[in-house]
């Protein structure tokens, strides 16, 4: 135990002698956060739109205001022949181009469908997707309102079927909250893989291990000695993450920190583990910056943290389920968003102490058989 | 206080120790002498606990290295090659750690004791690495033995560093063993072998000769003369007969020839502890 603290002591004054680091380990989570939270916006706003007006009569009115609203769209080019407007698409001004038909007050009193002609720029399909959204939802507002006018003057009928929509926990869709538990997730897996990793190599790399191992330090003291600084420093920065969301972004806490807490030690556990086990297998740093990175990618991509797990052909699918930052994102966003408790959160709970159990497992085995020359 | 028997140690192909043995008593100096690839660093890794030997038994500190190395390594101080020093921490925290893993509960009475002992208080708030070599090497000794040892190895701790900084190291390395430390020092430096009070020619993994400088020198005298011949040419003198190994010395030749050597008339001089290696490695090959 006393060694154990010494070699733990002994780390943070070394993490604390070097002029960069700290900082790095409180700015980098902390700019993560914010670029997060502001750049990578799913819900778009103000896209520009380029019209071609051939009506000029309330039903255009109409529909144009319907689109403004929200900031959904902004009116950038007005455009004077239907060719002007995808030419303006072409040229980037607007990357929505619209052209309503002359007579359309007329056409739909006549109770005729009025064609509307719509270009979207579909370079990104994920803008595309949004701004098609963003129109149906537009011309259906517009759709329903003359329909309850031919209703309230007795003549048509409502449709029959109209979606009443309810967004649980993240009704205002802020990217900022569904970010937060992610970034929790990967701050997580960065700075205690990576640090730890570092840190064991560079012991070995500086040729410090070997007066080490003929010191009295047992293998088993000697990694927890390692792990025990980064566990500390991983924990802190993943509440200073929390902190910021809350009171930056307002992500609620709406279930039990504890349990949050929990989650957090068991995925922690387990990175700390991944780390040793890839110091084991790096000679260099070098070769352990790319072991993390190698680790790190798949969380990254396979958690859900960044694209939506059910959009994954089927194979991705599966391995998802081997990256347990994918159990920890559950867990967060259950605990924060959610508000749900230890009873629907369990299985996850499990996965992640199994991981950590098997690569905890695998990482003192490797150490040993590596000291055990 | 170090005792090895027969110890053996291959790397792949390569036979890095064999049947290698030898005894350290304590309060004694004793050199492993021997070129580069010699063993000497396997051999300390041996006995330290650090690596498995193939064949052989070792005892260190009473104790048996292969069944209870972690007791072993608790009673021995050991000064790797390179100076195992955190050149980020300073003086003072790397002997407070290092006392720490031997001794947790006097860490800090010890660390004292070892600065002072080892003249390094006026830096003990300096980072280790802004140490000069010299000053490096020291502290990598203060910390080999904060712990008070009982047995202490050092491997190579003269490498690298200037004359005056080697005879510092030597002294520090004499207090050691007069407070009753067996010490095990490896050097390639053969005229430090000299310092040593018991010494082992170590060479491709073998033990060449075991004793005193005196003892060896004496060996070596009976197996071969040691001359000098002034004026002579170094091709002049290789083709003599009976010579086994001439080389330039000032302005003549220095010769190892063979006892029966007919070479009348060249000065004989007292062999060093050079010479007694090269004639030894000579005969081994």
């Amino acid at each position: 135990m006393n060694r154990i603290l010494a070699l733990a002591e002994k780390e943070f004054l070394q993490i604390r002698r070097d002029h960069v680091l700290p900082r790095l380990i409180v700015l980098l989570p902390s700019l993560m956060l914010l670029l997060f939270g502001y750049t990578i916006n799913f819900t778009l706003k103000g896209i520009p739109l380029a019209v071609y007006d051939a009506s000029q009569d309330r039903i255009s009115q109409t529909l144009l205001e319907e689109l403004a609203k929200e900031d959904r769209f902004r009116l950038v080019h007005r455009a004077a022949s239907p060719e002007a407007v995808v030419q303006a698409v072409d040229r980037g001004q607007a990357r929505v181009g619209l052209v309503v038909p002359a007579g359309a007050l007329e056409k739909v009193r006549r109770g005729e469908s009025l064609s509307l002609e719509v270009y979207v720029d579909g370079t990104d399909p994920n803008f595309a997707f949004q701004a098609q959204a963003a129109l149906r939802k537009a011309i259906q507002e517009v759709n329903a309102r003359i329909l309850l006018g031919r209703a309230m003057a007795g003549e048509g009928v409502l449709p029959p079927l109209s979606p009443s929509l309810h967004t649980l926990y993240n009704p205002e869709n802020r990217t900022a909250w569904f970010m937060i538990p992610g970034i929790i997730g990967l701050v997580l897996t960065m700075f205690t893989v990576l640090l730890t990793a570092l840190s064991i190599v560079r012991e070995v790399e500086s040729r410090m291990m070997e007066s080490l191992l003929a010191s009295p330090v047992r293998p088993h003291e000697m990694v927890l000695g390692k792990v025990l600084p980064y566990l500390f420093i991983a924990f802190g920065v993943a509440l200073l993450v929390l902190a910021l969301g809350h009171w930056v972004f307002g992500v609620p806490v709406r279930g039990s920190l504890a349990l949050l807490l929990l989650a957090m030690f068991l995925f922690v556990l387990g990175s700390l583990a991944a780390g040793v086990l890839i110091s084991t297998l790096a000679r260099t740093q070098v070769q352990a910056v790319f072991g993390t990175y190698a680790y790190a990618f798949p969380t990254i991509f396979l958690s859900g943290f960044v694209f939506p797990i059910d959009g994954m052909p089927r194979l991705f699918q599966l391995l998802s389920y081997l990256v347990p930052a994918r159990y920890l994102i559950e867990v967060l966003c259950g605990v924060m968003l959610k508000g749900v408790g230890f009873g629907v959160l369990w299985p996850h709970l499990l996965a992640l102490a199994l991981f950590s159990g098997l690569v905890l497992f695998l990482a003192s085995a490797r150490f040993q058989r590596q000291v055990a020359v | 206080m170090v005792q090895a028997e027969k110890v053996s140690r291959g790397f792949g192909s390569v036979r890095a120790l064999d049947r290698v043995s030898l005894e350290v008593r304590p309060g004694e100096v004793f050199g492993l002498l021997g070129p580069n690839g010699a063993g000497k660093t396997t051999l300390v890794r041996i006995l330290t606990g650090v690596l498995k030997p193939d064949g052989g038994r070792a005892w260190v500190a009473g104790l048996e290295v292969g069944r209870e190395p972690h007791r072993v390594k608790a009673r021995i101080g050991y000064a790797t090659q390179e100076q195992s020093v955190y050149r980020d921490l300073t003086v003072g925290e790397n002997l407070l750690f290092r006392a720490r893993l031997y001794r947790p509960k006097e860490a800090g009475l010890l660390a004292k004791e070892v600065l002072e002992r080892f003249g390094l208080l006026p830096y003990a708030k300096a980072l280790a690495g802004h140490l000069s070599g010299g000053w490096r090497q020291r502290l990598a000794l203060a910390q080999a033995v904060a712990h008070r040892p009982e047995v202490l190895f050092l491997d190579e701790p003269t490498t690298g560093l200037d004359p005056l900084s080697r005879r510092s190291v030597w002294e520090l390395i004499h207090q050691e063993a007069e407070r009753g430390a067996a010490v095990l020092v490896t050097t390639h430096y053969m005229d430090e072998a000299e310092r040593c009070h018991r010494l082992a020619l170590l060479f491709g993994g073998r033990v060449l000769a075991t004793g005193t400088p005196q003892e060896l020198k004496a060996l070596a005298k009976a197996k071969a003369r040691f001359l000098y011949a002034p004026g002579l040419s170094l091709k002049e003198a290789r083709g003599m007969p009976g010579v086994l190994e001439a080389w330039p010395s000032g302005a003549g030749v220095r010769l190892i020839a063979r006892r029966e050597a007919p070479l009348g008339g060249l000065e004989e001089v007292e062999p060093s502890l050079e010479d007694v290696f090269t004639l030894l490695t000579k005969e081994a090959l």
